[in-house]
């Protein structure tokens, strides 16, 4: 050591000019350079130090920063390759002696990454991005900071692309490229093997879209995790392809592909992605489209199916190129027709129209068909999603179907849950009475009613604590009082009293629903041969789903055992050895209702006989030996009769509330699994909901009774065993409380809606998404055309039809007054045009044909002598008014535009003569002026209607109006004015007055729904009479948000499809500029525009007169 | 006569029953008929379609007429004289002289040839006339002064005033549920009959019917009926009229000529009530769930 400081004396006070880190480090340096350097090596290593440091006034610190690493460099290559180092230091230092800096502090870290050849050109690439200016400085600087990391993940290679990439990227933005530099960091860990190709994406980006750079970073950091590792490169060339092709957004679409391709089984990135690769050649832009529909697609196709939509796609894609990407993003009726025909799911929504008819045809009753997640979400105590089920008036079933291979058993499938569900209401589950008798059995429930009251009686006295003879039930431990209370307090439900017999009302219910379904199964088995080979299909194969009974205690085995039996399985029907006897009690009696003419009472009785002998099982473990197969034979001859000691069997049932006796190592009973095609059976809940339904419509109805209160209705659902409810006192008060209040509203849904609600405010909501339902009532659903895909966007807006608001007679008369001359002549013109009834006219010189009468007449004439009356032909009266028309009046807001002139002048004239009517019209003249100094379009329209309405009362036209806006698809609001078949009264009066310019105009899918009414009406000519200020436009109404046409050619459609249901339309419109649209939108229809829209109420009956004769 | 008769004249007996109608009554309509007929009260069926109006009219003619017969045999009289039943389907072109009778030319001569309304007054039948809201409203006029005290038929062309026989009777049928409103009948018109209300029999009733009619067993009589029933329910769904006993009658007829059960129903009541594809599609899952 001190040899070595000897050969370098000379050199040392070179190293005292710099400040004092230098030396200090040298000093600390020198100690753990390798002894093999030779003294020359070492002294060389010093003069470059040196030189270094000298450099510039700041290379001191790069020089510091070099001895200090030196030793730790040193050792990790050969002289050679040092001595490189240390020159490229210090050409690095005569660039930047921070940059220097840099190089040196990240050495130590870097070297043991790197191949000691890579050492200059790793020093060139920090030199490269340095470009004389401070942030091109801290870049590179970073840049030799970041390098150890990064060669963690990549190879040098690749380093030099990404900071090729970085100085590419600097050119735009050093901060951009400084961040890409942090991200890549975290970024190229998940990268995998495919470096390459995410750095030359990077790269290409730079060029096309530099700003989306960082995001793209960002987004590859969260989308690449998401995809199988061995399809991340595949991924990356799309997204590659897709930038090349002038794609935009790339980081969001690649986040969203990655999201959705996440969402599918791994296995199948694969095929999906090779698809999409497939279909850049096609059309790149299609790609995204495609894989973001793969999830939903592949919920209801198989992977292969997805190959063959996909194929379809891609003709449609040559054929049309925005038919084609519209399929792709399913938002065609043809690419939803492709996946249904594909498919072999059973969708509701599909099946909906058609299974609805069919259930109420069965039950003989208004019967709505749901989805189970509605059921859910009303939150009434039901809280499956899968199990179909019903609560009295409609029936619940899941949304999709596919379970089986083919459509066809899926639907069997389909059809054999709704008929299971429409039995309970077909053959009566939830017309249970407590006091109707069994026609099968003994009515013991009566009995055991009063047996209960009298023993809790009994049991109450004995017990000291309890000091009054009403219970206390506030206290939560005593659960005798409890039972008590529940035994005596008023019953809202038969059900309820029926269920109130038993200690343990789980084991009472799951008994209950066995011995009912069973019952249903049967009869509809007996009812509808049909489907009965549909129906043993789905029996047998709920049997593989049942749990393995040998692992239930004792007690659940038995229901269970009853399960089995109820699906028709009668051989080797495994239950525990040791109650094959009560098993085969069980079997007798639950079969017994199988006939059919059992009713619901029959179950309830037979439920009574069964839960004594279950009951009294213990519900233990029982060893896997003592198990064995019972058989019975298809035709039971062997008729259950009741024990001979009917005191006994009494007892028996009585036996449960002596649960205190229960022997050591029972489990408490839970709920054995549903049948997955039965669902979930409530009786309780669906009797009460029906009850309360009724209740309602009585209340209506203006009967007695009284109603039900939210204490009692709570007090049931604690007490039934059909509600999960938490264990815990205050959870049960609270979420009981929460199923009364829905419960409640459930029941009064019908009350009529507030005509307040009418205008609410809009919420905005983007265009983006798929189709709409109608989600509540009096709103429908319509298609809307995309003349560019040439197809329809399957329900794609929501019409809310609303009664407008109503507002004051006064206007109707006001109006009438001001025009009463115009009222007078048209009134009378109108009346000319009296419907004349289907008449036949005889005695015409020429007609149709001759009148055998009047031809006879006429010979007999000739013959008699006198002369003849030659008009002896007929013809049919061509008069024949059966008119149904709809006016439809755009009220968009712009319809708030002020008509330029001023008609105040005109109007003064029309100023009564007798001084107090003129009092009277000058107040509402004043009024009105107060309000509104001038007439609006709007002002004109109703102005129109009001005259139309008196002239259209004088013909006894049928007519509809109707007012239309909306704002966005799924708020397209149709107000009706006066509907159809309602006749004229001072509501139409009121509700004209309250007519005001609204929002947007989305034309056809009013046009649709007034042709839909119109539709339903009866008559031979009709009309749809379109009155509007300008061109359809709406919110999302166009494609790409800026062409015109879509919204011209949508109204066209709709024109078009309405002219088809056999409709005439025409339109009227003020818009001066309409002409250029109106050609396209009415090409063969009948359409006028409107130079003054003073003209509009003249004009307006004009029009409908001539339309009409 | 010397000329060849150009026209025939129908004679009454022709419009006699030979065999007696298969009917099967549902409520009280046999008596009501009975007592009514007693009394010369004219008579309105209401009732959907293929409900059974017709033969109730044909039962009841015979019936009436067997019991006359008995009554004029008693009197040593050999003839039997059955009740005559002139059944007049309406149209809307149906005018007054269709009704009453018209002259008509044979040869150089006019000849008078009876409507079918009047020779019904003339021998004393029961005159039944179909759908009679479809007729023009002059030709129900023309039938007012047959239904009150009077029981007279002008007939106009020829200056006679016919007075109706003893055994006749005027009945209406009119099916009040798919005419429009504007085809209604005049109160004037409608207050002159008593009414007496049909409709699709019970099921079991029915199945009875369905199984003599159609010659079929009598479970599929049954599911028959069902069916009937079933698709009963889905009226005011968009189906304007139920399946009628007529068209199961149909069906069970084309099974048992050995025509598959789902296809026989398919054809002769699917299709035939509406079409309306989704209800069509409705209907026949009814009928898979039924028919096997």
């Amino acid at each position: 050591m001190t040899d070595k400081l000897k050969v370098l004396k000379h050199l040392l006070p070179e190293l005292e000019k710099f400040p004092v880190p230098v030396k200090d480090n040298f000093n600390k340096a020198i100690v753990e350079m390798p002894d093999a350097l030779s003294d020359e090596q070492t002294s060389d290593w010093l003069k470059r130090g040196i030189a270094i440091a000298g450099q510039t006034v700041r290379s001191w610190e790069a020089a510091a920063h070099f001895f200090q690493v030196s030793p730790n460099v040193i050792s990790s290559m050969p002289y050679s390759y040092f001595v490189r180092w240390m020159e490229c230091g210090a050409s690095l230092c005569e660039e930047s002696p921070t940059l220097a800096a840099a190089y040196f502090e990240a050495s130590p870290a870097t070297m043991s990454k790197l191949r000691s050849r890579h050492i200059e050109s790793w020093a060139g690439l920090g030199d490269g991005l340095y470009k004389g200016t401070w942030k091109s400085s801290t870049l590179a600087c970073r840049f030799f900071a970041e390098s150890s990391t990064l060669l963690e993940s990549l190879s040098f290679q690749q380093l030099e692309n990404f900071a090729n990439f970085l100085d590419a990227l600097s050119h735009r933005s050093y901060d951009l490229s400084s961040e890409c530099l942090t991200l890549g960091e975290q970024i190229f860990p998940l990268v995998g093997d495919d470096k390459d190709a995410f750095l030359s994406l990077a790269t290409t980006l730079v060029d096309t879209g530099w700003r989306e750079v960082k995001s793209f970073f960002e987004a590859g950091a969260k989308a690449l995790p998401k995809i199988h590792p061995e399809e991340r490169m595949r991924f990356l060339k799309l997204a590659e392809s897709l930038v090349n092709n002038g794609g935009t957004n790339i980081p969001g679409t690649m986040l969203d592909i990655s999201q959705s391709l996440s969402l599918l089984e791994e296995d199948n990135h694969h095929i999906v992605l090779g698809f999409a690769e497939a279909l850049l050649d096609e059309e790149p832009l299609a790609m995204p489209e495609f894989i973001k529909s793969a999830p939903i697609i592949l919920e209801k196709l198989t992977i292969l199916q997805l190959g063959r939509w996909y194929q379809e796609g891609v003709n449609t894609l040559s054929q049309n190129r925005d038919g084609g990407l519209a399929f792709f993003k399913i938002e065609s009726s043809h690419s939803e027709a492709v996946i249904e025909t594909l498919s072999s799911g059973i969708e509701f929504d599909r099946i909906k129209p058609v299974m609805e008819m069919y259930c109420r045809a069965l039950a003989g009753a208004e019967i709505k068909l749901s989805p189970t997640d509605a059921l859910v979400e009303k939150n009434i105590g039901w809280v499956s999603n899968e199990s179909p089920t019903t609560e009295g008036s409609t029936v619940f079933v899941p949304t999709l179907v596919d379970r089986y291979g083919t459509k066809e058993e899926n639907y069997a499938w389909f059809k054999v849950v709704s008929t299971h569900q429409v039995a309970h209401l077909e053959f009566g589950s939830f017309i249970f009475e407590f006091e109707r008798e069994s026609g099968l059995f003994e009515n013991l429930r009566l009995d055991l009613e009063a047996r209960r009251i009298k023993a809790l009686r009994e049991n109450q006295n004995n017990e000291p604590v309890v000091g009054d003879d009403i219970a206390d039930s506030d206290s939560p431990g005593n659960e005798l009082n409890e039972s008590h209370t529940g035994l005596e307090r008023a019953w809202l439900t038969d059900m309820q009293r029926f269920f109130d017999l038993f200690e343990d009302r789980k084991l009472a219910l799951d008994i209950f629903t066995v011995v009912e379904d069973g019952r249903l199964d049967a009869r509809v088995k007996n009812e509808y041969p049909g489907i009965k080979s549909s129906y043993n299909q789905v029996q047998s194969d709920s049997h593989e789903n049942r749990p393995d009974i040998k692992e239930l205690p004792a007690r659940e085995a038995m229901v269970e055992f009853m399960v089995r039996l109820s699906l028709q399985q009668y051989e080797g029907v495994v239950a525990p050895s040791k109650y094959n006897k009560e098993a085969s009690q069980v079997a007798q009696i639950a079969r017994r209702v199988l006939v059919s003419d059992a009713t619901v009472e029959d179950t309830a009785e037979a439920t009574l006989r069964i839960y004594a002998i279950i009951s009294a099982v213990p519900n233990e473990e029982i060893p896997p030996d003592d198990w064995n197969d019972m058989d019975f034979d298809d035709e039971d001859d062997e008729d259950y009769v009741d024990p001979e000691d009917m005191e006994n069997l009494l007892q028996q049932i009585g036996m449960g509330m002596e649960m205190e006796l229960r022997p050591e190592g029972e489990e408490e009973y839970e709920s054995i699994q549903e049948v997955e095609y039965r669902g979930d059976f409530k009786p309780e809940l669906a009797q009460l909901m029906t009850e309360l339904r009724m209740q309602q419509q009585d209340e209506m109805g203006q009967s007695q009774g009284e109603p039900l209160t939210q204490e009692q209705l709570q007090e049931l659902l604690e007490n039934s065993a059909e509600l999960d409810l938490q264990a815990t006192e205050g959870e049960i008060q609270e979420s009981s409380g929460m199923f009364a209040d829905n419960i409640m509203k459930e029941a009064g849904a019908n009350m009529p809606q507030s005509p307040d609600d009418s205008q609410g405010p809009f919420v905005h909501v983007d265009e983006e998404g798929g189709e709409l339902e109608p989600a509540e009532p009096e709103t429908f659903v319509y298609d809307e055309w995309d003349f560019r895909a040439e197809d329809y966007k399957p329900r794609w807006c929501v019409v809310r039809q609303k009664m407008m608001q109503e507002g004051d007679t006064a206007y109707f008369g006001a109006t009438l007054n001001e025009y009463s001359t115009l009222v007078t002549r048209i009134r009378r013109q109108f009346e000319m045009m009296v419907p004349e009834m289907f008449r036949k006219e005889r005695k015409l010189i020429d007609g149709e044909d001759i009148d055998i009468d009047d031809v006879i007449e006429n010979m007999v004439d000739i013959k008699t002598g006198s002369s003849p009356d030659e008009k002896f032909y007929w013809r049919r009266n061509k008069v024949q008014r059966d008119v149904a028309v709809a006016f439809l009046l755009d009220t968009s807001a712009s319809t708030a535009e002020a008509i330029d002139e001023g008609k105040n002048k005109q109007d003064d004239w029309d100023a009564p003569d007798d001084p107090v009517e003129y009092m009277v019209w000058l107040r509402t003249r004043r009024g009105e002026q107060m309000r509104r100094s001038y007439k609006r379009i709007i002002d004109m329209e109703k102005e129109s209607m009001v005259l139309l309405i008196n002239a259209l009362e004088a013909i006894g036209d049928t007519y509809g109006i109707y007012g239309f806006s909306g704002y966005g698809r799924e708020n397209v609001e149709f107000y009706t004015i006066k509907d159809l078949h309602e006749n004229f009264s001072d509501k139409v009066k009121r509700r004209i007055d309250r007519i005001a310019p609204l929002h947007a105009t989305r034309m056809g899918p009013a046009i649709r729904h007034a042709a839909y009414k119109l539709d339903k009406t009866d008559a031979r000519t009709k009309i749809l009479f379109l009155i509007s200020d300008g061109r359809p436009q709406d919110r999302g109404y166009s494609r790409e948000g800026v062409e015109k046409e879509y919204a011209v050619h949508d109204t066209k459609k709709a024109l078009d499809e309405a002219k088809r249901q056999g409709i005439n339309s025409f339109c009227l419109t003020v818009d001066k500029n309409g002409h250029d649209y109106l050609k396209t939108m009415c090409s063969d229809m009948g359409y006028e525009i409107l130079d003054d829209i003073n003209d509009l109420p003249e004009r307006l009956l004009v029009l409908y007169r001539r339309l009409t004769m | 006569m010397t000329t060849k008769s150009l026209y025939k004249s129908f004679i009454i007996e022709e419009y006699q029953l030979e065999e007696e109608p298969y009917y099967v009554p549902i409520g009280d309509e046999v008596e009501l008929f009975e007592a009514a007929y007693k009394q010369k009260l004219p008579l309105i069926f209401k009732g959907p379609t293929g409900c059974g109006k017709t033969r109730f009219v044909e039962y009841m003619s015979y019936k009436l007429g067997a019991e006359l017969t008995k009554v004029l045999k008693n009197e040593a009289d050999d003839s039997a004289v059955n009740l005559p039943l002139v059944t007049i389907a309406c149209h809307e072109d149906l005018t007054g002289s269709d009704l009453v009778g018209r002259y008509l030319l044979e040869g150089d001569q006019t000849v008078w040839l009876d409507g079918p309304l009047t020779r019904a007054v003339k021998a004393g039948g029961i005159c039944y006339l179909d759908e009679v809201v479809e007729a023009r409203k002059d030709t129900t006029v023309l039938i007012h002064p047959l239904t009150d005290h009077r029981r007279i038929l002008p007939i106009e062309k020829r200056g006679e005033l016919l007075q109706a026989a003893d055994g006749f009777l005027l009945i209406l049928s009119y099916n009040p549920g798919y005419q429009s409103a504007l085809k209604d009948l005049k109160h004037s018109t409608r207050q002159r009959f008593v009414s007496i209300e049909f409709d699709y029999p019970p099921i079991d009733l029915e199945a009875q019917i369905v199984e003599h009619e159609a010659g079929v067993d009598k479970d599929t009589a049954y599911q028959l009926a069902k069916l009937g029933a079933k698709v009963r329910n889905l009226k005011e769904h968009g189906l304007g009229e139920g399946a009628s006993t007529r068209l199961l009658i149909y069906a069970g007829q084309l099974m048992a000529q050995g025509i598959a059960p789902r296809r026989a129903c398919q054809v002769s009541v699917n299709w035939a009530i509406t079409d309306d594809h989704s209800l069509q599609q409705s209907i026949t899952e009814i009928i898979s769930s039924i028919f096997e």
